[in-house]
């Protein structure tokens, strides 16, 4: 695997995870997946040794889009599904930042589904972990894009979705994103490692979290016994990737696809003075 | 991926620094449940929670003592030679069959017994195993301790009230906060 | 009463030229305008279009003179007809008298009836053989040729003007033109040429003012989403931005490129986005995230031809309502208009300087007329005041981002300042930013995010006020591209012997009740003048408490440019009108003119009202 891997020369983190957690309560239910970003998430700063101050949480809305405000650093907690529009202009603003964006399956897949694309394709450096519970939580358990269509347990949808699911990581293949990593908050060492390559990753890094839900979703428990390490190298091929998430179960854990390609900022050109453009208008 | 083997430990300071995240694992996820119960008011289990955390601040003050003269490795959070997939002491997903906002005092101290005995396991497998005959020593004790502790909350758990055992019926249907 | 001096001015001129795609109508139109600058006049040149996007029919409309002209005449002097394919789609668009002159060729084509039943001269000359005389000679430019002549512009100016236009393209296309300009200057009627001393002067169009608006206001961060017709101020800001250190970053959508924006200046970059309606209605759930983390940004909305896609390419003032009450929630903001190209700038930078300084967000409504219309005027004015964001200085005490301090406005910490983390919220929060749904955490947010906006001193900027003095007793209240026709239907009225004074509101919300108030203090009668069906700023005032007895309204849809002489006609019926009518009953239309009647209008008698048994505005009634 590539990234941060290995202990030879690493050096003590001046800051420990502790100090990146607030000293706000998180209010997810007790036993939340979401709880294993956090703590994974608070690892991977200390290691990467991130200035509190030049790290930017970015999220919508949402029982894990809350993540921002239980991390001690900057943080928007922005409007359900925007997320990734607030933080690419934030990243376009500020390329200096770390910018971690945090959300849901719904947030991300569903209302922030056209902004999900288009991050892929823009390739910005950004960090985007989505914690996927297959359902709307902090609206009481409504069928997410991730929820299998048989999945009865919603009034709003009695019978069903009767819908195939949306399948993240193919999206974000297709939709040119150069990083797609799955990982499992049931496995907070790995989740760690993957967080921190995804940041690691120079552009856009799409993490997909199984994060269990356990009130509206409490069979997720069973996760821990499906998932599974990815069994394949990671790839730099679109095409093999390609083939691995399509023959893939959905379970695995690790980094499918990860690829070099340019990254999107604004070219921050020349210092002209506002005179030298305004003389164009003169006569 | 990491190495799940608590045998392949084969120095006195890489074990020291297991048992310290270990320790430290186990009293923020404490205080991270103490805090969760206490958000949801169920402060009964929060400060039960907070007592748990306590308890693993002064293992963790003992494992320093063992460690005030020697020199730590720093390691990577998942080259730790956990098990499994994290610290033994602190696996959210290990511990959600217990846990709800409704939990009772019994449900707590078998979720802490749990805990106590997978760091019980944790040390036995790298008393074991290590190829380092005072690692193995030091692990030994330490799984002992930890069977101490485990037995210490067992006679906790028998002198509970059996009726509160079972998980309390949820009369309130779920919020929607948003 | 003398109806002549209540029509067009003669020392100013104003020329339509129209032409179907391929004839060159826009580009005669743009030559002219620079021959108008460079003989030292100022300028106004509007365009109307087809939908297509290559070979529809097309009409450049200049008016010039040789002070600022800030809206069309009631009718043309001159229409240059390049050829008469599809006219019938600008009829209506231009007017014409029985002074008019039309200048055509008849191997064109017969002059249609429509244009003959107006009662204009027809000056036939032959264009297209003129052009044909020419190696690579065009009709367009004969035409200009003749039109400069018959307009009394010097013959230099259109030279000089045509080679700046055509040279880039290469020097025989500039002297085949410079060949016809002067074939055609030769064989038309001339009027006699006016040389004048123009000092210095800017050519610019609204969107470029805007832009530049954008710029000077500290804007280094743009969101963009190309909608008509907003589009060219994007495009205009693209690579200045990056001249000047910023960037802009194309969205996937409107609701993305409004998120883009907060994120921008959430990160310390003071940020803007431009669109058109439909967009500003997909951008409100943003603006609302925007007022409530009180992250400033500026959104530039020029309108269009409304509801849904509407009528893209012509304009109308129809958003108002949208800007003002389009929010969901209890959302407190400022609104802004632009009251002609040049205030483009001003205004925008304005808007910029107060976001930045309020923490809020600012709406600043242009429109196509405004935008994409082209003028030749004064530099444009800077605002100079030094208004910037207040930024934390971080102590020994915990930062608290939405402190209650005594102007409302919380010092702002910014990424990267150590000691200032905090998370922004769309939730509703405590002075830290923590979520809260406390009643007392949301009584004193609301109330913080409302008072820094009404408490701020605005100065002398929150409108132009123009014509005859404070005690005239007519007074007209307008808004936004509508101000160049009532300023000078005010004048006109002034000098028939009914002085009137004109206020145009740049800053709209919040009003300035007591600045109004004064500004309006001693008229007898007011009227309200915008182009939209719904009387929405007259509505808006009535709401506000804002407006005196007797006041009325005089609102007509889009397309077609409100005209001095409409406004002109109103105001007089307004005057006529010596008992107030009653106050129409809810919900009746307060339309000022049914289609027949376009281009005569009127005041309706369900367009009055009157405040008499409202009582006056009162500091306990302005929030």
């Amino acid at each position: 695997m590539e990234g941060a891997s290995t202990s030879t020369g690493y050096q003590a983190p001046v800051l420990k995870a502790k100090d990146y957690k607030s000293d706000i309560n998180p209010i997810w239910c007790p036993g939340c997946g979401d709880f294993g970003v956090l703590a994974a998430m608070t690892k991977a700063a200390a290691y990467l040794g991130l200035a509190k101050e030049q790290l930017a949480m970015v999220s919508g809305i949402g029982c894990s889009s809350r993540l921002p405000a239980y991390i001690n650093s900057y943080g928007f907690h922005g409007i359900h599904g925007r997320s990734l529009a607030i933080a690419a202009g934030l990243k376009a603003a500020r390329p200096d930042l770390t910018v971690v964006v945090a959300g849901g399956d719904g947030d991300g897949f569903s209302i922030g589904g056209n902004h999900f694309i288009h991050a892929c394709r823009r390739n910005m450096d950004l960090t985007y972990i989505v914690m996927d519970n297959e359902v709307y939580g902090m609206t009481k358990g409504q069928a997410s894009p991730t929820t299998q269509p048989d999945w009865r347990n919603s009034k709003l949808t009695p019978r069903g979705t009767g819908v195939r699911r949306f399948q993240p990581a193919a999206l974000a293949l297709a939709a040119g994103a150069s990083f797609i990593a799955r990982g499992f908050t049931g496995d907070p060492s790995g989740l760690t490692q993957l967080i921190v390559q995804a940041i690691q990753h120079p552009g856009f890094s799409f993490l997909h979290v199984l994060s269990p839900c356990q009130t509206y979703q409490p069979e997720q428990k069973e996760w821990k016994h499906l998932v599974h390490e990815h069994a394949a190298e990671v790839t730099a091929d679109p095409i093999e990737a390609a083939r691995l998430i399509q023959a893939d179960d959905g379970m695995s854990l690790g980094v499918i696809y990860a690829q070099s390609l340019p990254t999107w900022l604004p070219p921050h050109l020349s210092q002209a003075s506002l005179p030298e453009i305004e003389a164009e208008f003169h006569l | 991926m990491s190495d799940h083997h608590p045998e392949h430990i084969a120095s006195v300071g890489e074990f020291l620094a297991h048992a310290l995240e270990l320790e430290y694992e186990s009293a923020e996820r404490y205080r991270e449940l103490a805090g969760n119960m206490s958000v949801h008011n169920n402060p009964e289990i929060a400060e039960l929670f907070e007592y748990l955390a306590r308890m693993s601040d002064l293992h963790a003050q003992e494992v320093e003592e063992h460690a005030r003269d020697i020199q730590l490795p720093q390691i990577a959070p998942w080259d730790y030679k956990w098990a499994a997939g994290g610290s033994p002491e602190a696996n959210a997903a290990e511990q959600d069959e217990e846990l709800s906002y409704l939990m009772t005092p019994i449900q707590a101290i078998r979720l802490a017994l749990h805990n106590e005995l997978r760091g019980r396991d944790f040390y036995a497998r790298v008393a074991a195993g290590s190829p380092d005959l005072e690692v193995r020593r030091l692990a030994a004790e330490m799984a002992e301790e930890e069977t101490e502790h485990a037995d210490l909350l067992e006679q906790r758990l028998a002198k509970m009230d059996p009726r509160r055992a079972e998980p309390v019926e949820d009369l309130d249907p779920p919020n929607m906060p948003e | 009463m003398p109806q002549e001096s209540l029509t067009g001015q003669p020392s100013r001129l104003s020329i339509a030229i129209t032409g179907s795609g391929g004839s060159g109508a826009v580009t005669t139109g743009s030559i002219l305008l620079a021959a108008v600058a460079r003989a030292g006049y100022y300028g106004l040149m509007t365009r109307s279009a087809g939908p297509q996007i290559r070979g529809g029919e097309s009409a450049a409309m200049v008016r010039f003179g040789p002070g600022p002209v800030n809206g069309m005449d009631d009718r043309f002097d001159i229409l240059v007809a390049l050829d008469w394919l599809n006219i019938s789609r600008f009829y209506d668009e231009i007017p014409l008298g029985a002074e008019s002159l039309v200048l055509t060729d008849p191997a064109g084509g017969t002059v249609p009836a429509e244009i003959l039943a107006s009662g204009a001269q027809v000056v036939e000359l032959p264009l297209k053989a003129m052009a044909d005389a020419v190696a690579g000679g065009r009709l367009n430019m004969a035409a200009l040729g003749a039109a400069g002549a018959m307009a009394g512009l010097p013959l230099a100016a259109l030279e000089a003007a045509a080679t700046a236009t055509l040279g880039r393209k290469s020097a025989s296309v500039a002297e085949s033109a410079v060949a016809c300009l002067q074939a055609g200057y030769a064989a038309a009627p001339a009027r006699p040429v006016t040389a004048i001393t123009g000092t210095e002067r800017w050519n610019m169009s609204g969107n470029e003012a805007s832009g530049l608006g954008a710029l000077r206001g500290g804007v280094r961060f743009v969101a963009a989403y190309p909608i008509t017709p907003a589009t060219e101020m994007l495009e205009w800001l693209a690579p200045r931005l990056e001249k000047v250190g910023g960037g802009l970053l194309q969205a996937e959508d409107e609701l993305a490129s409004v998120n883009m924006i907060i994120g921008g200046s959430f990160g310390g970059v003071p940020s803007l986005t431009a669109t058109s309606g439909p967009g500003l209605s997909l951008m409100m759930e943003g603006l609302g995230l925007a007022v409530t983390s009180e992250t400033p940004i500026v959104v530039a909305n020029v309108m269009r031809g409304g509801p849904s896609t509407g009528i893209p390419t012509k304009s109308e003032q129809s958003d108002l309502n949208l800007a003002l009450y389009g929010f969901h929630g209890d959302a407190p903001h400022l609104v802004l208009a632009a009251t002609d190209i040049r205030d483009c700038t001003f205004t925008t930078q304005w808007a910029v300087r107060l976001v930045e300084h309020l923490q809020t967000v600012a709406i600043v409504l242009t429109d196509q007329a405004l935008g994409q219309s082209r003028t030749i005027c004064d530099p444009p004015a800077e605002f100079p005041d030094k208004l910037s964001r207040v930024t934390a200085e971080i102590g020994a005490e915990p930062y608290r981002r939405y402190a209650l301090t005594e102007t409302g406005i919380s010092p702002m910490a910014l990424p990267g300042q150590p000691g200032g983390l905090y998370v922004a919220d769309g939730l509703e929060h405590n002075p830290r930013g923590t979520p809260s749904s406390m009643a007392k955490d949301h009584a004193a947010q609301l109330e913080k995010r409302r008072r820094k906006l009404l408490d701020f001193d605005y100065g002398p900027w929150w409108a132009e006020i123009r014509g005859a003095g404070p005690l005239a007793p007519l007074a007209l209240v307008t808004w936004g591209s509508a101000t160049g026709a009532v300023v000078e239907a005010a004048e006109r009225l002034t000098a028939a012997g009914h002085p009137t004074r004109a206020i145009a509101l740049r800053l709209i919300a919040p009003l300035r009740h007591a600045d109004l108030a004064q500004a309006l203090d001693g008229a007898e009668r007011v009227l309200v003048v915008e182009q939209n069906q719904g009387a929405q700023l007259f509505h808006y005032l009535h709401g506000e408490q804002a407006l005196p007895a007797g006041a009325h309204s005089f609102a007509r849809p889009g397309p077609l440019p409100l005209r001095p002489g409409d406004i002109v006609t109103a105001a007089l019926a307004t005057l006529d009108r010596r008992v107030p009518a009653a106050v129409p009953a809810a919900g009746t239309s307060p339309a000022t003119t049914t289609p027949e009647s376009q281009g005569h209008a009127s005041v309706s008698p369900t367009a009055d009202t009157t405040s008499v048994d409202r009582p006056a505005p009162t500091s306990a009634q302005e929030h």
